[in-house]
């Protein structure tokens, strides 16, 4: 076959391919075109997952009648001019291929009145041939209507997934860009039936409610942008929602992330949120997190991808430290208790159960534990009484209280603390809560290199197997560095001079194995630092266990401790130190509402 | 059976025999004591199967019998009759007991003697006497150090050694030592050593009562038990196997720093900084300082990152170098309140060597610490 020039209908039709690989990628260049035109409300309407028809309407500036004729040729944008503009790219589209693209492989209808002009226009293309052009009577604003996509490209349609999901991308898609611009009002009707809208009211909590429901907004905390760290560095604000520890779900994909607006796909970012949860969430659980970044535009390099999925930053470390510390910052700050859910085979409806208990004297026994004139029940953060700081040490400032003020009851199973709080009734966990007192104690120790050791009598010599032995060979670095003085003495066996003062009550050969058995399995979670990891095998070995019998004094000891530290909620294995089930929902198991 | 005793008797005799009856019963008829007559006496006897102990009261007996009772039942009420003599009569078609005091009656649902398992009594014709005294202050030197937990068990017990006309008991935790000596009434032919369970020798020491004279302790051929006889008791225990570390090499022969202090004195300020102490893993530091002229002084001091932190200055008679050196407390705390002696010499030679701490003037007991340090 001789070579020759590429007729332009098909150039163009390979070129859309880059950009326009299924309905829901029509969508988002429509809905990019509609907000860089300042729209304020777009709505959306597709019907058979936008393959038959889909029309996008906003009221935004509008398109010139003069240049509707170039809008739709490739290489055609009034978003840049030159080279240097796409170093400061401040809209999301710039490409200028968006329109022409979809109009390649499509019947296309557009309707347009910029806001200067009285009359708008209309053109009719056919794959990419302009067919018909009028005036005609219309709001400011653009409305774009894409029928018969891929209608000549029938290669493309083969590839589409099934109806529903396409539409479900659609959906997502709408979602993301109505989170990234929450004061532009959203509305999506698939097949006639409206399936989405937001308020535009601006609040990124209120296009949460919308788009993920109220009762995971009601799990999610707000993430609020840190102080910069490095003023000599450019500024990175992460701002957003997060779901609390207590609420996972089993894959990555309801992490989403945005920068400057535009929703990116980034797995290292995501990474950073992972790892912001870290110790706090089970393994292979991942949070809920909508997370804005905003940085300037020049340290963001948005051409690297078609579709402009993926983005560059000029220092990607940074990015990554700011959110899984912005994140982190937001988890800790925040008291959470993994709420108790019992079986709600009682006839009370909820929401008549007062969350409030004052003083009811006429209805005497109901609340055996009333408190005159001060409603302690509700752990309300406004009131004066409340202890909100704890002091810490001598020189640090005094931390945010992160747990309510507790008040042991007793132990149940040789396991369980059980404690009464101004909310109702927690269980602790003895085991995972002492973990975490440990961990975090030891974490500190370690990072101040600061650890307390304590000699042993006489040196023990352990015997390990030759596997565990060159596990120990290979971290004897960082096994000393946690405060075991260990020596080789001979073949395969070391000689133990001292061990970290938590361990002291144990058997420093058992320690050990046990230690190392964990290297060697790997089985736990993350990819932490092997110091990370020994210091938490450390401390589970040094943690008391479930089944063994607590003093009252020793009760009140664990819960004070564990109030001073700093994620008091989970164990550094991630499973939760403590489950709370409120006054109401002990009322209502009682049947007494 | 048909058996009259008097209350204050029968309520000892019972409190000494339920320390051996374990919380938790591996068998439920242990949870019971055996009550036998024999001759003009009633025998009361209860077994852990580890720890035995068999005591014996005066009574005044009509019948001939045995059964065992609910050890908690019957030591409860017996311990809130009133002091007088108590009648026990067994019906042995369903073995009730029937007790009567003043005007107090019950009744106790009583289990078969033959369910008990045999607890041995000691031979009183042999063995190698300690006198009580004696005894009593050598568990108490060394009961403390002894380990606590289960993973360790030679150090779980407590080294005895018998040799010439010494006995020598000896405890190591792993990080601290105790070793005492004392004189045997009679030398012994052959050397021997055990490892007697500390709660073993803790118990024995505890139910030693000034009527007795002296502890005989006497080893069974081929049980791996150890006896202790006192007048009205006797003890059967079993053994640790094992071999304990050898201790002597431990103990430093060289020392850098003799401080001599007095022994209220540094346990209080032991005491005070422990209060502080408790959150750092119970470490405390202590700096010994030789003054130029005159006394010198020992600092002990503790800081809790929650709480504060304290100092407390004790003077003392130091001889050799200043010295820093961090202890786990607590064992320091141990070990000073087991001694009697006013003043106490703590023997040191740098941070992280061990410390000894002995009584002034006596060389039978010695006590070793391992230090405790900060990063290297």
């Amino acid at each position: 076959m001789p070579i020759r020039l590429l007729s332009e209908t098909v150039a163009a039709q390979i070129a859309a391919g880059e950009v326009v690989e299924r309905p829901a990628s029509v969508v988002k260049e429509l809905i990019e075109n509609s907000l860089d035109a300042g729209a304020t409300r777009i709505e959306l309407e597709i019907s058979g997952a936008g393959l038959s028809s889909l029309r996008c309407a906003d009221d935004g500036s509008g398109i010139p009648a003069a240049e509707i004729e170039l809008a739709v040729q490739r290489h055609a944008t009034s978003k840049i001019s030159t080279f240097d503009d796409l170093m400061h790219i401040q809209t999301l589209g710039f490409r200028g291929e968006a329109l022409a693209s979809i109009a390649s492989v499509s019947q296309m209808t557009l309707i347009t009145r910029h806001v200067d002009e009285k009359v708008g226009v209309r053109i009719s293309l056919d794959g990419g041939k302009l067919v018909d052009k009028q005036p005609i009577g219309a709001p400011p604003g653009t409305s774009v209507e894409v029928q018969n996509l891929f209608y000549n490209v029938p290669a493309r349609r083969k590839f589409l997934k099934s109806e529903a999901t396409e539409s479900r991308h659609i959906n997502e898609l709408v979602m993301r860009y109505a989170m990234a611009y929450a004061g532009v009002r959203f509305a999506l009707f698939t097949d006639g039936r409206e399936t989405f809208r937001t308020t535009g009211r601006g609040a990124l909590g209120d296009v949460i409610v919308d788009s993920l429901g109220l009762e995971l907004f009601r799990n999610m905390v707000e993430v609020v942008p840190l102080e910069r760290l490095r003023p000599d560095l450019a500024p990175i604000r992460v701002f957003g929602y997060t779901s609390r520890p207590s609420f996972t779900r089993a894959n990555r994909s309801q992490i989403m992330l945005f920068v400057n607006g535009r929703s990116i796909v980034d797995t290292r970012l995501t990474y950073a949120v992972v790892q912001a949860y870290h110790t706090l969430i089970p393994q292979q659980r991942y949070p809920v997190s909508v997370l804005m970044l905003e940085l300037p535009p020049e340290e963001v390099d948005v051409n690297v991808h078609p579709t402009k999925a993926e983005v560059r930053f000029r220092t990607p470390d940074a990015v990554f430290s700011a959110v899984q510390r912005t994140v982190r910052q937001a988890l800790s700050d925040q008291p959470n208790v993994a709420e108790v859910t019992t079986f709600s085979g009682w006839n009370a409806p909820s929401a008549t159960i007062p969350e409030q208990m004052g003083m009811n004297i006429s209805d005497a026994g109901r609340y055996p534990r009333q408190t005159p004139s001060q409603q302690v029940w509700t752990w309300d953060e406004d009131d004066e009484a409340f202890v909100r700081e704890i002091p810490v040490g001598m020189e640090a400032p005094a931390r945010p209280r992160k747990l309510p003020l507790m008040r042991v009851v007793g132990q149940i199973a040789a396991t369980y603390i059980v404690a009464e709080g101004p909310a109702g009734m927690y269980l602790v966990d003895q085991h995972a809560a002492h973990e975490r007192i440990m961990y975090e104690e030891f974490m500190a120790q370690f990072n101040a290199k600061d650890k307390l050791i304590q000699h042993t009598l006489a040196a023990t010599v352990v015997h390990l197997s030759p596997m565990i032995a060159r596990l120990l060979e290979e971290h004897l670095k960082v096994m000393n560095a946690i405060g075991f003085v260990i020596e080789p003495f001979g073949k395969d066996a070391f000689r133990v001079e001292a061990v970290p003062a938590p361990l002291a009550d144990h058997n420093p050969e058992d320690v050990l194995n046990r230690i190392l058995q964990d290297l060697e399995s790997g089985k736990e979670p993350g990819a932490d630092t092997i110091e990370e990891k020994i210091v938490r095998r450390v401390c589970k070995t040094a943690s008391v266990k479930a089944g063994q019998v607590l003093s009252y004094d020793e009760m009140v000891g664990l819960l004070r401790q564990l109030e001073r530290c700093e994620n008091p909620l989970t164990c550094p294995h991630g499973r939760p130190t403590m489950i709370h089930m409120s006054a109401a929902d002990l009322a209502r198991e009682f049947g007494r509402t | 059976m048909r058996v009259s005793v008097l209350q204050e008797n029968l309520y000892k005799g019972l409190s000494i025999v339920n320390r051996a009856v374990p919380s938790r019963p591996t068998l439920p008829v242990l949870a019971n004591v055996l009550l036998v007559t024999d001759n003009q006496r009633l025998k009361l006897s209860a077994t852990n199967l580890e720890l035995g102990i068999t005591c014996w009261i005066g009574a005044k007996v009509e019948e001939e019998g045995a059964t065992t009772a609910p050890s908690r039942t019957l030591l409860d009420l017996v311990s809130n009759l009133s002091p007088e003599r108590v009648d026990l009569s067994l019906n042995p078609r369903n073995q009730v007991m029937n007790l009567k005091c003043g005007s107090t009656t019950a009744n106790i649902k009583c289990v078969d003697a033959s369910e008990y398992p045999l607890v041995p009594e000691a031979d009183s014709s042999r063995g190698v006497a300690i006198p009580a005294d004696a005894f009593k202050e050598m568990v108490s030197h060394v009961d403390f150090a002894a380990a606590k937990e289960d993973n360790r068990p030679v150090l779980t017990g407590i080294l005895t050694r018998f040799e010439e006309d010494k006995v020598t008991m000896a405890s190591a935790d792993g990080f601290r030592l105790s070793v005492r000596h004392t004189l045997l009434e009679a030398p012994v032919q052959e050397r021997t050593e055990i490892i007697i369970p500390s709660r073993t020798l803790t118990e024995v020491a505890r139910i030693i009562s000034d009527n007795d004279p002296h502890v005989l302790i006497s080893l069974p051929e081929g049980r791996n038990q150890v006896m202790f006889h006192l007048a009205d008791v006797d003890i059967v225990s079993s053994l640790i196997e094992g071999v304990f570390p050898e201790y002597e090499a431990i103990i430093p022969r060289k020392h850098a720093t003799v401080t001599q202090v007095y022994t209220d004195e540094l346990l209080r300020a032991c005491k005070r900084s422990e209060v502080f102490a408790k959150d750092a893993a119970n470490a405390a530091k202590i700096v010994i300082n030789p003054a130029e002229a005159g006394p010198g002084s020992i600092l002990v001091t503790a800081t809790s990152q929650e709480k504060g932190d304290n100092r407390g200055l004790v003077d003392a008679s130091v001889d050799g170098d200043e010295l820093e050196i961090s202890f786990n407390i607590r064992y320091l705390i141990d070990v000073l309140s087991v001694i009697k002696e006013d003043q106490v010499i703590l023997e040191t030679s740098g941070s992280a060597m061990p410390g000894i701490v002995r009584p002034v003037g006596r060389d039978d007991f010695l006590h070793v610490i391992m230090p405790m340090s900060t990063g290297r």
